[in-house]
Parts: C-alpha cells; structure tokens; sequence
C-alpha cells in the first residue's frame, strides 16, 4: 500500500524506465517524453460532450470570463499566461475580445493540417492550477474530463465507457446535466428538481459504472452570473419592479418577453440581449431572487451561480480533482503508458506492464477516491457520524494529516498522535467487527488503510533527521 | 390532475365518421394494394403479402393512429397532453395509446409477443386495470408486477371531442427501430417531436429518412418554442435541412407550456400562440384525408417499397442469367462432341499400338527361346565332354527333360506377363473416362493353353557295344605285333619266339590296343549323343516356337476382339449421350429465353403497378 507521494515517484520511475526502453522507438519516446513533461505540469480537465451541449458556456462559466471562441472548430486549451495570447496550430494569432466572446482569425495559412487546436493563454486564477481542454470527444491525453451532456441515455454512456480505461475505476470523470434550467418547462424551481433528479441518478448503479460523480448545471446561467454586468442589474431590477401581475404575462414564452410593446422599462434589444445571456429561466429565475431580497449585482450573482449548480460543480472539481491533482495525473499518466506497452510491443515490455499493474493494485489513492465518491452517492452506507469520520478521513475535505484528522492547526503533536491512533482503533474495531454491512466492511477497511497511512506518515515526519 | 369529464378542449370541428361521398375511382388505392399483395403472393413472398394485408386492414379502420415519436427529453407525453388537455401520458417509459371513451378508463394491456400487433385482441387476463388519478404511479406498480421486458402498452381513453372523430394518440418512449415500432404499433401518422432549442441533428434525420419510405404524412413538431430563445430560426433550419435530406416532412411548432397555461386560464389568444389550433387543424384534416388522399400516399408509398423489394431479385436473376455465358447443357454437347472425336482417335492409336506389340512379341518370344534353348544345349554338351553316354545317359535324360520342361513354363509366364502388359499397354490407349477396359484375366491366359503336353523324353542313342568278344579279338590282334617283336629280339637272345617276355610284351601291347579301341568308341558315342541332343533340343525349340506364335496370335485375335467390343460400346454410349445433350442444350436455350421473357413480363407488371401506384399520388379528388 502506497500513498500519493510514492504513488507519484514510482510513476515517474516506471515512466523513465519506459523511455529507455523505447528510446529507439520515435514516437513511443515523443509520448513518454510528453507524458513525463505533465506530470509536473497543471492539471489537464477536458470538457466534453456532444455539440450544442454547452461546453464552451461552461468553460466561460469556469473561468468566469466570456473566453470561448466563437465559431472555431477543433479542441479550445485553455492555460494560465501572464498576458491574453492565443495560438492556432502552433502559430500564434491576434485574439480580439467581443462582446460575445473572443474572436480569433485564423487564415488560410494556418488551418492546414489534421488536428484543429486553439491554445488560449489567460491570466487566470482558475486555470492557474488546472488547464481546460474544450473538445468533442474526451482528449486521451486528459488528467480529468468532464462530461457535459444535456441528458445521460444510452448513447451518451457508451462514449464514457469507451472514455473509461480499462487501468481503474473512473475516478476522473465527472458528469455534467447541462440542461437543468430547462427541466420540467423551465420553472422556477427547475434546477432543484434538476439537481434532485442528479442526486437519484448519481446513485443507479448504471452511472457509476462510468463516473465519479454527476451534477446537473446550468452553464448559461452560470455563465451570466460570473460575468454580470451593472446595466444587466439594472434592467433586471427595473423588471422585478414591475408589479407580479403585470410582468408574469410576459414571461410566459420568450416571444412574449422579446415582443416590442411589452415590459415597457426595458426596451426591447436589452431584453433580447438579457435573453440570449440568461435564458429564459434563468431571467424568471433572476427576477424571483431580486424580489426575494438579492438587491445587489453581487448578492445576485452570489445567488444565481448557488442555483445554476456551479457552486457545487466547483466544489467538486476542487475536492475531487484539484486536491487530487498527483493522483489523476499519475493515473492519466499509467493509462498512456499502458496503452503503449500494449501497442508497442518489446520484450522489455511485459516487466513493466507487470509492475504498471502492481503499481495500480498497491495505489491506495484510487480506491479512496473511488470510496468518497461511493459515500457521496450514497452507493455504500456508513452509519451518520462514521460516514462524516469516514469522508474526513479519506481525504474529502483536504488530504493533508491534520484535515484529514479533522484537527484544529494548533494542535500539538501529541494530540495528533493520539487522534490518529484512536481512529486506526475505532476503524479497526469497524471492520473487523460485525455490525456492519459486508459492503459497508469493506469500505471500512479502505479506511483503515488511509489511517493507517496517517500513521505512517506521522511516524516519518517524527523520525529523527539522520 | 385535473378532473377527466371537464378541461375544455380547444377546436372541436365538425367530424363525422359517416363515409363522406367520394369520387368516383377513389377507392382505386384498394385495387393498386389489393393487385400488389397478389403479386407479392405470386412472386413468394408471403411475409411482404402478410405486411401489406396488415396495413390494408388498417387502411381500412375509421380511426388515424397518430404516433409521438423523438428522442428522449423532447416534450412528446407533454405534447399529447396538451393536446387533449389530460394529464394522460405519465412518461413512465411505457408506450401509451390515447383514444376516445365516453367515460374514462385506463388499462395496461400485455401483448403476446414483442412483434405482435398493437391492435390485436388480448384476453382479459392480460389487461391490468390502472388507476385513473395517478396514472404514473400505477402503471409503474403493474408493470413491476409482470416479468421485466414484457410488451406491454397503456391504454387511456378519455372523453375528448378532438379524440371522437376517431384519432387516436400513442405516445412512445424514446427509442430506436422506430420503423419497427410505428408498424407494430399501427401508425398511420407519425409526429416526431424536436426540441426546439436542439434543432434536428443527424441521427434525428437518419431517423425520418427511414420513416418516410413508410409514412406519409410525416410531420415534424419543435416543442418547447416557450422556452427557446430563437425557434423560428431553428424551425427554418429544420425545413431547410429535411429538404436538403429529401425527407418529405410537413412541420410545425408548438409549446405544450403556453396551451396548457391558455386553457387553464381560458385565454385564446395564448392558445393561439401556442401553435396547437394549427396542429388541431392539421391532424383534422388527417383524420378526413384518410380514407381518400392519406390511403393513397401510404399505398403509393407501400407499394413503391414493396415493388421495388420484388423487382431485386427478379434482376438479379435477369442479370446473373445475362453473365452466365454458355449455359450448361451446350456445355455438355461440346464436352461430348469432344469425347467422341476422342474416341476415334483412340481407335486408330489402339489398333497400332496392338499390332506393334504383336510383332514385338513374336521376334521377342522367338530370340528368347533360342537363347534359351542355346544355354540347355550348352550344357549338354558341356556334359557329354566327359560323360560316356552310354553311362551316363540315365542321369542325363532326366535333367534334359527337366530343363526343357522348365524352359517351356519360364517362356510360357513369360509370354502370359508380355501379354498382360501389352493389354496394359493397348488398354492405355484410351481415354481416362473410358473407365476400366481391360480384358478379364482369362483372354490374357489364353497362352496356357497349347504347352501342357510334357516335353518328350529322349531315348538313348544306339550304342556301340563294345562286347568281351570284340575286347579279345582286339587284344589278339594288337598283341599279335608284340608277341612277334619280342618273340624275335629274345630269339636273338637264344631263346624260343614265345617266351615269358614276348608273351608280356605282346600283353602289353594287346592292352594298349584295346584302350585305344574303347577311347575312340567312346568319342564316337559322345559326338553322336550330342548330335542327338542337339536335335532333340531343335525339335523342342521349333515345337515350342510353334506353340508361343500360336498363342501370341490368339492373344492377338482375343484382344482385338475384346477391344473392338469395348471401343463400340463406348462409342454407342457417347454417341447416345450426344444425342441426349443434344436435346438439352436445344431445350436449355428454349427455356432460358422463356425465362427472361417472363421475367421481363414480371418486371413489366411490377413497373406498370408501380406507375398506377405514383399515379395514386398525383391524382387530386
């Protein structure tokens, strides 16, 4: 059983011993050289789906910027950079910002080749830490993708089975409902039911065979929340204002909202543009929270991202794949080396597949990640408090020794020590005990491991420096 | 949900499920169906028959299935919901059949088989009644009950003026083979539902082009136009994009939303907004254009499918009977004729080949035998160098005879292998497919015949004797000479001319005369016995070379004879076999042109259907 620093040093020793041996092997060698330059590298998520599904609404809602270029085709990078620059195919372009989102040109000379890729560099908080990947299909090259779909039926399935990898289980993929405000006709309460909708979804065992989790979002309004603008308020505002009985007629269909003699404060070209930013539930939305007391830009787009499922979308890219970044990378990294050692064949290739595959079985990071995502969907059930321990414990809420053991940054190491032996003991007692569930003693004994693991690590930080 | 008896519903014309007058020829569509069933029957194909009865007998129902299709998530239950302002389809991913009843009920009907008929008659058993006030509920209840992938649909019939003029609405789950499912289903229409924020993408097309070579009357219906902020422009879109795929699709768009809140609130002026009033219009229209126009289309388009299916194969043929090239009986012919002249030829080789055998033989038989018989004399007289006959001639005679009866077997196998070699050989001559020619065992051994007389002793050769008598008077006479040269050379000596020494000379000389008699004597036996021998030995050999020419010489005539036989009864059997092909390659091309000229017939009369059915279409009534 290893943790994630060992996780991620025998990655790289197993990747380096693969670049030796394919050293003479042109392209193996250019893939390993790249799959070695991203292990250091920031996380890569992919946002896929089909078209139309709202990828590059979400990649804007993200990043909070309206960057998505219009009417490109090909896969969109996106990467953290002192200044705006944009490349296509390698050759850098001018980038010119609209009003709907960034417009990039380029001509003839640059679109010839196979691969269409736009990279957009971007000062970014956000992408500091991660890089998004706007394509179709999800990249293989991916640490983590998220999968952005109006609906999860049959077909959508199968494309994240083929996404899956066959190395373990898909602890990087993340769906993404993208339709939710329109759920149900577009009411008002269309994200709940959406979001309830998700929580029962989450739970069939059918979509966790493919996924770490699933959320239902909506990219549009969340978009517009991250970017609203003071006259966007203002209009807003202006129809909250509006007596109930006299705005609701026109907020029926969206012709009736766009009609020229109607909601007079607007006028007319305001409310279309508010339509194509916000959708049409997204307006009665914004309308329902201004009446309700969200009488500032801020406290209104504070309240829409809540809606819209963004903040929640965040929270779990945060706790289930940034604070997860070595683990998904070395994952994203073994799956390109396993692949190639089945492809290329070498008589060097059989040993490192084996110790690839030792690697994965030993790498306790896989299975608590698997576990929390397990305990979140509510798949395996922990009594209440012990769940809450438990979740703690793998590393839901930070994966350093002191979160993980829920204590407070002041406290001393002794009462880290003991917190940690009382929790191998209680866990202990769990899984060897007999009131739990086979299912819920097998989680218990994951774990365990983690505590023990705690424990490990304690003793290394207290080993006298030799 | 609201109470079933009330809810006004919106544009309840004037129907009548009278027969409305109809134009003369109007009901030719039933002709056109009727005569392509039987050629569906005439050209085998009962299942295609059976198809089209099927139909016909829905044709023929006053009621129009109209059948909700999509993807899923496309507003298709909340579609027919607003239609007849019912909460009716639950979505409970069970297909549900919407018709009119004077009071409403609602069953889960089981239906025999996946394939089976929607409209076919089910017992009692397998319709599970169903709550009315929460339908979904139930009806996901009823179906936990039955085994999971059991065929089942919902029937609803509620009490609607719309659903009187006998339309009937089924609602489907979204799915794929939807050809399939409309046909099982009974669809005469078929509306396929298209959110209107989407637009139609490619599999929703691939989808239609299927469906339009069945249905007529294929409407498409964006929904949800409340919600999306652009709809005309993706309602364009779609027009543009079905005619670029050339399906030929009416389409409309609708909100469920906007109906639903209209007549609740009783406001027109939404309903009108809606887009529901046209589509009401629309499937009226339908319902009215069924027995006449709608029955047209569907048969013009059944019959083009189903004709075109029937002219495949009939093509085919037509072609495949075009590429064959020479067909197989002319084939045979030339193959025979082939055989036949093969056949003389083989004639005139095996005739050669025999009688040059023959004379192989003859010279071959002949050298042996003498070569044979020179050894035998050799040895004879190798013997008699030594052998006094007149000793020896006892032991002698056996080993004659013995050698020359051996002598006689040897060339005899002999001859009897040459024999069968050469009919081998004669046999060789003829063609492989000639099958086994060779003569039966017993006309090779006819050479057996003539040697089975032993070969005559010889008798021994008169001897010389040589008596006791003719010894003594011999011995006088040579010892005579000495008695006298002794008998003088001792008078010499003083004594008497017959003394002791003369006697012995004259002994001595007597003797030595004798043995030169008895040597020469014996010489004289030996030379006439080997004289004898050899002639002996001539005799045996004229004998036997007699006997093998005669043998060779019935060989001869046996296997001409055998082969000859042999050779006219292949050539009768070749020559019957011509005449048989002859007869079937003449009969092979009679048929073969009576065939393609009755498959052009055949191809003449599905494409004259076929452009009464296209007329089917362009008539207007």
């Amino acid at each position: 059983m290893i943790d994630d620093e060992e996780l991620e040093q025998r990655t790289y020793r197993l990747l380096n011993d693969a670049a030796h041996v394919y050293r003479a092997v042109p392209p193996a060698a250019a893939l390993l050289r790249s799959t070695l330059d991203g292990l250091a590298g920031p996380l890569r998520i992919a946002v896929a789906g089909p078209p139309g599904s709202g990828k590059s609404t979400l990649v804007n809602a993200l990043i909070g910027e309206e960057l998505a270029p219009v009417g490109l085709p090909g896969e969109v990078v996106y990467r953290d950079g002192t200044e705006p620059r944009a490349w296509w195919q390698d050759t850098e372009i001018p980038l010119i910002r609209t009003a709907t989102g960034l417009r990039l040109t380029p001509d003839a000379r640059h679109t010839a080749g196979t691969g269409e890729r736009a990279v957009i560099a971007w000062p970014s908080r956000v992408l500091r830490r991660t890089e998004l990947i706007d394509a179709r299909l999800p990249a293989a090259d991916a640490d983590a993708i998220l999968y952005v779909t109006p609906q999860l039926g049959e077909p959508e399935l199968r494309t994240l089975r083929a996404a899956r990898g066959r190395l373990a289980p898909p602890v990087h993929i993340m769906v993404v409902l993208s339709r939710a405000d329109a759920t149900g006709g577009g009411r008002i309460d269309a994200l709940l039911t959406a979001r309830q909708l998700a929580r029962r979804r989450r739970r069939e065992p059918r979509t966790a065979m493919v996924c770490q989790d699933l959320s239902a979002v909506s990219p549009l309004i969340a978009a517009a929340a991250r970017t609203l603008g003071d006259d966007e308020f203002a209009a807003i505002a202006a129809l909250a204002a509006l007596p109930k009985d006299e705005a609701e007629p026109h907020l029926l269909s969206t012709d009736r909202f766009t009609a020229a003699d109607a909601l007079r404060p607007v006028d007319a070209q305001r409310r279309v543009r508010l339509l194509q930013r916000f959708g049409l539930g997204g307006i009665r939305l914004a309308l329902t929270l201004v009446r309700t007391g969200s009488d500032t830009p801020a406290a209104l787009a504070e309240r829409l991202q809540e809606h819209s499922g963004l903040k929640e979308l965040q929270a779990a890219i945060a706790s289930l794949f940034t604070a997860r970044r070595p683990v998904l990378r070395a994952r994203s990294a073994l799956t390109t080396l396993d692949r190639l050692l089945r492809t290329h064949r070498n008589p060097a290739a059989g040993n490192l597949l084996g110790q690839l595959e030792l690697l994965v079985a030993d790498a306790h990071e896989l299975r608590e990640l698997r576990l929390l995502s397990a305990l979140r969907s509510g798949r395996v059930t922990l009594p209440r408090e012990d769940a809450a321990d438990a979740g703690r414990l793998l590393g839901g809420a930070g994966t350093s020794v002191g979160e993980r053991l829920g204590m407070s940054p002041d406290a001393t190491a002794a009462q880290t020590w003991a917190a940690a032996r009382a929790a191998g003991e209680r866990w202990r007692a769990l899984a060897h005990g007999r009131t739990l569930t086979p299912a819920a003693r097998r989680a218990a004994e994951t774990v365990l491991a983690s505590c023990d693991l705690i424990v490990n690590r304690l003793d290394r930080l207290a080993a006298p420096i030799p | 949900m609201t109470t079933w008896e009330t809810g006004p519903t919106a544009y309840a014309g004037p129907v009548s499920l009278a027969p409305q007058p109809r134009a003369v020829g109007a009901l030719l569509w039933l002709d056109v169906l009727d005569s392509t069933i039987r050629a569906c029957g005439e050209h085998g194909r009962s299942e295609l028959a059976e198809w089209l009865t099927r139909r016909r007998a829905q044709l023929l129902r006053p009621e129009l299935r109209v059948l909700v299709a999509g993807a899923a998530q496309q507003g298709k239950s909340q579609l027919i919901n607003a239609l007849i302002n019912a909460e009716v389809c639950a979505g409970a991913g069970v297909p549900t059949v919407v018709r009119h009843a004077a009071s409403p009920t609602a069953q889960l009907v089981r239906r025999g088989s996946p394939d089976a008929d929607w409209t076919d008659e089910v017992g009692l058993q397998d319709r599970v009644p169903l709550g009315l006030d929460t339908l979904g509920a139930s009806i996901a209840e009823s179906t936990a009950r039955l085994p999971a992938g059991a065929p089942v649909h919902a029937e609803v019939a509620v009490p609607r003026s719309l659903l009187a003029g006998g339309l009937v609405l089924i609602d489907t789950p979204p799915l794929a083979g939807l050809p399939g499912v409309a046909e099982r289903a009974g669809a005469d229409v078929v509306l396929y539902a298209c959110d209107a924020d989407r637009g139609l993408g490619d599999p929703d097309l691939a989808v239609l082009r299927d469906l339009a070579r069945f249905q007529p009357g294929l409407l498409v219906v964006f929904t949800k136009t409340d919600y999306a902020a652009d709809w005309r422009r993706t309602l364009a879109d779609g027009r543009a994009r079905l005619a670029r795929a050339g399906v030929p699709a009416a389409t409309t768009a609708v909100s469920s939303v906007l109906r639903l809140h209209a007549l609740k609130t009783g406001d027109t002026a939404l309903n009108g907004e809606s887009g529901f009033p046209d589509l009401i219009v629309h499937l009226q229209r339908t319902i009215a254009a069924k027995p006449d126009r709608l029955a047209r289309d569907t048969v013009a388009r059944l019959a083009q499918v189903v004709l075109a299916e029937l002219a495949v194969p009939l093509r085919d043929d037509l072609a495949a009977q075009r590429d064959a090239g020479v067909p197989d009986a002319v084939a045979r012919l030339h193959a025979t004729q082939r055989r036949l002249d093969d056949l003389r030829k083989c004639a005139v080789r095996w005739q050669n080949s025999l009688s040059d055998e023959i004379g192989d033989l003859m010279s071959d038989v002949e050298h042996d035998l003498r070569e044979r018989t020179k050894a035998v004399l050799a040895q004879a007289e190798e013997f008699f160098a030594e052998a006094d006959p007149a000793k020896a001639w006892d032991e002698f005679e056996p080993w004659l005879r013995q050698s020359l009866q051996e002598l006689a077997e040897t060339s005899t196998t002999w001859l009897a292998e040459r024999t069968e070699w050469m009919a081998h050989r004669v046999a060789g001559c003829f063609p492989p497919e000639a099958g086994e020619v060779l003569p039966p065992p017993a006309l090779a051994s006819a050479v057996d015949d003539g040697v089975d007389e032993q070969v005559p002793g010889l008798d021994a050769p008169p001897v010389a004797r040589f008596s006791p008598g003719q010894k003594l008077f011999i011995g006088l006479r040579g010892s005579y000479g000495g008695v006298v040269m002794f008998g003088l050379v001792t008078s010499l000596a003083g004594m008497s001319l017959i003394n002791p020494i003369s006697i012995g000379g004259g002994a001595i000389f007597g003797g030595k005369t004798i043995r030169d008699e008895s040597k020469s004597l014996l010489k004289k036996r030996q030379a006439e016995a080997k004289a004898m021998v050899a002639r002996h030995i001539d005799d045996v050999f004229v004998r036997l070379n007699k006997e093998a020419r005669d043998s060779v010489r019935r060989v001869q005539r046996a296997l001409r004879d055998h082969f000859t036989a042999v050779t006219e009864d292949l050539q009768e059997i070749v020559m019957d076999s011509l005449r048989n092909a002859k007869v079937a390659a003449d009969q092979d091309v009679a048929a073969r042109e009576q065939h393609s000229r009755r498959i052009q017939e055949e191809l003449a009369a599905l494409a004259r259907l076929h452009s009464e059915a296209l007329a089917l279409t362009g008539v207007r009534a």
